[in-house]
C-alpha cells in the first residue's frame, strides 16, 4: 500500500517536471503569438465599435462596401463609418499575417534555416494575396 | 427584414459559431455561409468573403489559448501553413470566376462530409501513446514530432509525426475549400492529422484552428479586394465571434464534447442538404 502510493507520488513529480520542461522550453515564442493575436482581434473589436458610434453620431446609413486600401487614410481623417469598419475589418485579416512575421524572427534567432524558409514561403504567399488583386 | 435586424440576427448567428468553433476546433463558417445565404439572402459571394473575416476571428481568438496552454504544434502548423495558404489563393481566385450554383454543389457536399467527420470516436490514452519504429525521413528532417500535456489525464504525451506527404496534400486541399467556400477547412484538416499523420486529437484540434487564421487570411484580402466584403456585416459577425469565443474556451475545459458533438452534426446535416436544394433551385429542378 505504501509502496504503491510512494510510487504514484513519483509518477506524479516526474510528470510535473515533464510539463515544466515542456513549458519552459517553448514558452517566450507562445506568450508573444497569444498576445499578438488576442491583442489584433481586441484592437479590432474597439475599432469596429467605433465605426458604429460613429454612425449613431452621424446618423448615417450602414455602409455596405468596404474601403479600398487606397482610399482608407482620407476616409480616416474624415471619420467617416465606412473608413473605420473596413479598418477594423483590415485589422482582423493583418493579425494572422503579423504572427507569422513573429514566427519568421523566431525561426531566425533560433538560426533554424529549414523554418525560416518555410515561414518566408506563407509570408510571401501572403503578400502574393495582398497585391495579386489589389 | 430591416437592415438593422439583419445585423443583429447575424451577430447572434455569429456568437452561436464563436461558440461552437471554438469548443469543436472548426472555423464556424459551415454554420454562417448557410445562415447568410438561406436566413438573410445575402449573396453567396458576399456571405463567403463575410464568414472568411469570422473565421479569422475564430482562429485567432482560440488559437491564442491553445498557443498559451502549449497545444499547437508550430512546427507542424508552419509545415503545413506552406500548403494551405497556396490552397486558400487558388480557391479564392477559382470562387471569383465561376457561377454562383457550383458554390451552392460544392458547400452541400462539404458540409455533409464535415457532418459526417463530427461523429467520431472517442480517443484512448493508448492511442495517444508513443509508438516505436523510426521517423519518417522528412519529419526527422523537420523535426515535426512534439509533446504536449494533456490536461484531462493530467499526463504529457509524446507524438510522432507519421506520413507528411499525405498531410501537405490533404492541408492543400483543406486551404482550397477555405479560400472557395468560406469556411476553415478544420473538419479535413483535424481527421487527416488525426487518423493520417497519427497527431493526437486534441493538439491536431489545437494546431488546425491555429492555421485555419493564416489559411483565411490568405483568401480574405482577395475578396476584400475584389469590394466583396460588406464591413458592416463583417464587423458584426467578428463582435459575436469574439463573444462566443471567449465563453467557448471557458466551456471546453469542462462539458462533455461529444453530446455538443453529435447535435452539431445533425444540424450541419439538415444545412448541408437545404445548401442542396437551394443549388437544384437555381438550376430549375425544384
Amino acid at each position: 500500500m505504501i509502496a504503491a502510493r510512494a510510487g504514484i507520488r513519483l509518477v506524479q513529480h516526474r510528470i510535473a517536471a515533464l510539463r515544466r520542461a515542456v513549458v519552459g522550453e517553448v514558452e517566450d515564442t507562445n506568450r508573444l503569438i497569444y498576445h499578438v493575436l488576442r491583442g489584433g482581434v481586441l484592437v479590432s473589436v474597439a475599432v469596429l465599435l467605433f465605426g458604429f458610434i460613429l454612425v449613431g453620431a452621424k446618423s448615417a446609413a450602414l455602409p455596405d462596401h468596404s474601403v479600398p486600401t487606397r482610399s482608407l487614410i482620407p476616409q480616416l481623417v474624415e471619420f467617416t463609418p465606412a473608413g473605420f469598419l473596413s479598418l477594423g475589418v483590415l485589422v482582423l485579416i493583418a493579425t494572422p499575417m503579423v504572427r507569422v512575421l513573429l514566427s519568421l524572427l523566431s525561426f531566425a534567432e533560433d538560426r533554424d534555416r529549414t523554418y525560416v524558409l518555410m515561414t518566408g514561403i506563407v509570408l510571401v504567399n501572403l503578400l502574393i494575396s495582398v497585391f495579386l488583386l489589389a | 427584414m430591416s437592415p438593422v435586424e439583419v445585423l443583429l440576427l447575424l451577430a447572434l448567428a455569429a456568437f452561436f459559431a464563436g461558440l461552437g468553433g471554438s469548443y469543436l476546433g472548426i472555423g464556424g463558417g459551415v454554420f454562417l455561409v448557410p445562415f447568410m445565404t438561406l436566413v438573410l439572402a445575402v449573396d453567396i459571394k458576399r456571405a463567403i468573403a463575410t464568414s472568411l473575416i469570422g473565421v479569422i476571428a475564430t482562429s485567432s481568438g482560440a488559437a491564442s489559448v491553445y498557443v498559451r496552454d502549449h497545444l499547437t504544434n508550430l512546427r507542424l502548423a508552419m509545415f503545413l501553413e506552406v500548403a494551405t495558404t497556396i490552397g486558400a489563393i487558388t480557391g479564392a481566385l477559382v470562387a471569383l470566376l465561376v457561377p454562383a450554383v457550383f458554390l451552392y454543389v460544392a458547400f452541400g457536399a462539404v458540409v455533409l462530409y464535415a457532418a459526417a467527420t463530427m461523429v467520431r470516436v472517442r480517443e484512448t490514452a493508448k492511442e495517444r501513446s508513443y509508438r516505436g519504429g523510426a521517423e519518417p525521413a522528412l519529419v526527422k528532417r523537420l523535426n515535426l514530432s512534439s509533446v504536449y500535456f494533456d490536461q484531462e489525464d493530467q499526463a504529457v504525451y509524446r507524438y510522432r509525426v507519421d506520413r507528411p506527404g499525405a498531410g501537405f496534400g490533404v492541408s492543400a486541399a483543406a486551404g482550397l475549400f477555405s479560400g472557395l467556400l468560406g469556411v476553415g477547412g478544420g473538419f479535413i484538416k483535424v481527421p487527416a492529422m488525426n487518423i493520417l499523420m497519427r497527431v493526437p486529437m486534441k493538439a491536431a484540434v489545437a494546431t488546425s484552428n491555429f492555421m485555419i487564421g493564416v489559411t483565411a487570411a490568405a483568401s480574405a484580402f482577395i475578396y476584400y479586394s475584389q469590394g466583396l466584403v460588406d464591413p458592416s456585416l463583417a464587423a458584426m459577425v467578428i463582435i459575436g465571434v469574439f463573444t462566443g469565443t471567449n465563453l467557448g474556451t471557458r466551456l471546453l475545459v469542462r462539458a462533455k464534447a461529444a453530446n455538443v458533438r453529435f447535435v452539431f452534426a445533425i444540424f450541419l446535416a439538415v444545412l448541408g442538404i437545404a445548401m442542396a436544394v437551394r443549388a437544384l433551385g437555381f438550376s430549375g429542378v425544384v
